[in-house]
């Protein structure tokens, strides 16, 4: 592994171990109440439909078969939530490849090591992307065992699909935060670029399913590609991942060459 | 400019940062085996001149050259050592862990090579970078620079918050550094912090260097204060129109005066008296810089009326 990748999991250690804890205790927890409530589907599904009236409903994927366990498992780990925790964990991670020490003062160091600065940018997001990884991995394996021990019957391809998804919007948000940072060096810009495009995202992936007025902007949306095939339920949308992942290269590349040209820490 | 064998060759160097002046028409070589000291005050260019040679920023025009190659060049870097002016460390990580690293990506150095520095400035290894005093972390910054052995090392304001012991023992290594042939640029904004390893010092002033001068040729031509106590009064007449001498004062049995260039007048009108105590002071290499700037300073404001 190149020396940069495991210096920066060494950075990102603390934070990979304190998101995945937060995560598998959160998404153990939730599916742990789904078998304790799974015998009382209506219940559930009232009770659900009444905390969240309308359009709240909407964002939440619409509920209508929260009953269910995949309805349930939609619900917690893939619609709203999760997507929302991976991201901002992305997103810190994404901003601590660049912009965060450039800002203090550590890139300086860095950058006059003997590395070239398209590796140094690489190195840094191939570190990014393992972190996530490792995120990603063991909380699908919470989620398996959990599902599984509460009953909730997903098919392991679905799940396994889902995630996927997940892990490559997340990864695609990280590498927003990456890019910005290392276009512009600035923490701010890039927490702001992330929050603004993944809070208005969702909604329009969401709300915009009912909404003709926004439907029209949803191909914008990186939870468009993860959220539009369903993929808990259907299986693999490949060609939407491809895009996600598509994008994500393209910043990468934007990343790159943007921190090739530019005064670092002025 | 056609010396090749340049360490650090610079040509036309300028960098704005948007319409801000940073550094203007830089043009400077320095040879192997020498040691460069930059002066000038906080804000003149110093650390611009240092960041474009390091490439962490470009410049907006002109062209250099460090170690016979383009600073873009990844590979001329392992061949640096570099302190920056603001050296910053943080996280929990161990100092000793992250000097490691620096020398894995530098192509590798002995543990004992690091232990060896840390010995000599006493530096506390085993420390959270974060919980660091600002005196240690300099430390931490020499010891990465020096612990490669590099062909060139760029230092920028090395001796800021290290006590005076330490401060003896860096410049110790920079001297040794000097007696291998290698080749060093330190800045400071005082000149008593480097005149005594420099060889030549370039002042920069308002982004511009404004003088280059070599060290010894400016000691040979230094003021000194010299003070003589006897035993008994002497005559003022003794010592008034020897050559280079100014401002003398003559007072019962004690005598100060001023000397311009060599002593050796001085002391020999002095050797007719029974001298009980002297006091030569070191001489104040600052005050000629000071001319440099004022001259410097009365040219713009003249250029502005």
């Amino acid at each position: 592994m190149p020396t940069l990748t495991l210096k920066t999991l060494k950075e990102y250690r603390r934070a990979i171990i304190g998101w995945t804890v937060g995560m598998c205790a959160f998404l153990g927890m939730y599916i742990s109440i789904y078998a304790s409530m799974k015998d009382s589907p209506d219940i559930l599904s009232r009770s659900a439909l009444a905390k969240y009236p309308g359009a709240l409903r909407d964002l939440m994927g619409g509920m209508l078969d929260i009953g269910t366990g995949v309805g349930y498992l939609q619900a917690i780990a893939y619609q709203m939530l999760g997507p929302l925790l991976l991201v901002m964990c992305a997103a810190i991670l994404g901003n601590r490849a660049i912009a965060a020490p450039e800002q203090s003062g550590t890139l300086e160091l860095t950058l006059t090591l003997p590395i070239d600065r398209k590796q140094l940018v690489l190195q840094r997001w191939v570190g990014l992307f393992l972190g996530l990884l490792t995120i990603a991995v063991i909380t699908l394996l919470v989620i398996l065992a959990a599902q599984s021990g509460a009953g909730m019957g997903v098919p392991v391809g679905h799940v396994l699909a889902a995630h996927t998804g997940l892990f490559l919007v997340a990864l695609f948000f990280g590498t927003v935060a990456l890019a910005v940072g290392a276009a512009v060096g600035r923490r701010q810009t890039a927490l702001t670029v992330v929050g603004v495009w993944a809070v208005a995202g969702y909604v329009v992936e969401t709300l915009g399913r009912n909404a003709d007025w926004i439907s029209w902007a949803r191909w914008l949306s990186p939870f468009h590609y993860f959220l539009d095939g369903r993929p808990l339920y259907a299986g693999w949308p490949v060609g939407d991942y491809l895009v996600l992942a598509g994008a994500t290269a393209v910043l990468l590349l934007t990343a790159v060459l943007a921190f090739d040209r530019r005064d670092v820490g002025v | 400019m056609t010396d090749m064998t340049a360490v650090v060759e610079t040509e036309g160097l300028t960098k704005f940062y948007g319409k801000r002046r940073g550094l203007e028409d830089l043009t400077l070589a320095i040879q192997p085996g020498e040691v460069f000291g930059y002066l000038g005050p906080n804000g003149a260019g110093k650390t611009t001149t240092i960041r474009l040679l390091l490439d962490v920023i470009r410049p907006t025009s002109g062209r250099m050259s460090v170690l016979g190659a383009d600073p873009r060049d990844p590979k001329v870097r392992a061949r640096i050592g570099y302190l920056p002016g603001e050296l910053e460390l943080e996280g929990k990580e161990k100092a000793r862990d992250y000097l490691t690293f620096l020398a894995d990506v530098r192509g590798g150095v002995s543990r004992g090579r690091i232990d060896e520095l840390a010995e000599r400035l006493e530096a506390d290894l085993s420390v959270a970078m974060g919980k660091l005093s600002k005196g240690n972390k300099q430390k931490v910054g020499l010891i990465q620079a020096f612990m490669h052995d590099p062909e060139l090392l760029i230092l920028d304001e090395p001796t800021s918050g290290l006590d005076p012991l330490v401060q003896q023992e860096f410049l110790a290594m920079v001297r040794e550094v000097r007696t291998t042939g290698r080749t060093v640029l330190m800045s400071s904004h005082v000149l008593a912090e480097v005149e005594h390893v420099s060889d030549r010092v370039g002042i920069v002033r308002a982004g511009r260097l404004v003088a280059v001068e070599d060290v010894a040729a400016l000691r040979e031509r230094a003021v000194r204060k010299v003070e003589f106590h006897f035993d008994a009064p002497v005559p003022r007449e003794a010592f008034e129109g020897l050559p280079g001498l100014r401002d003398l004062v003559v007072e019962g049995a004690s005598v100060r005066c001023t000397i311009d260039g060599r002593p050796d007048p001085l002391i020999k009108a002095a050797a007719k008296f029974t001298t009980v105590h002297m006091v030569s002071a070191e001489p104040d290499l600052e005050e000629i810089f000071l001319t440099y700037y004022s001259d410097e300073e009365r040219h713009h404001a003249h250029a502005h009326a």
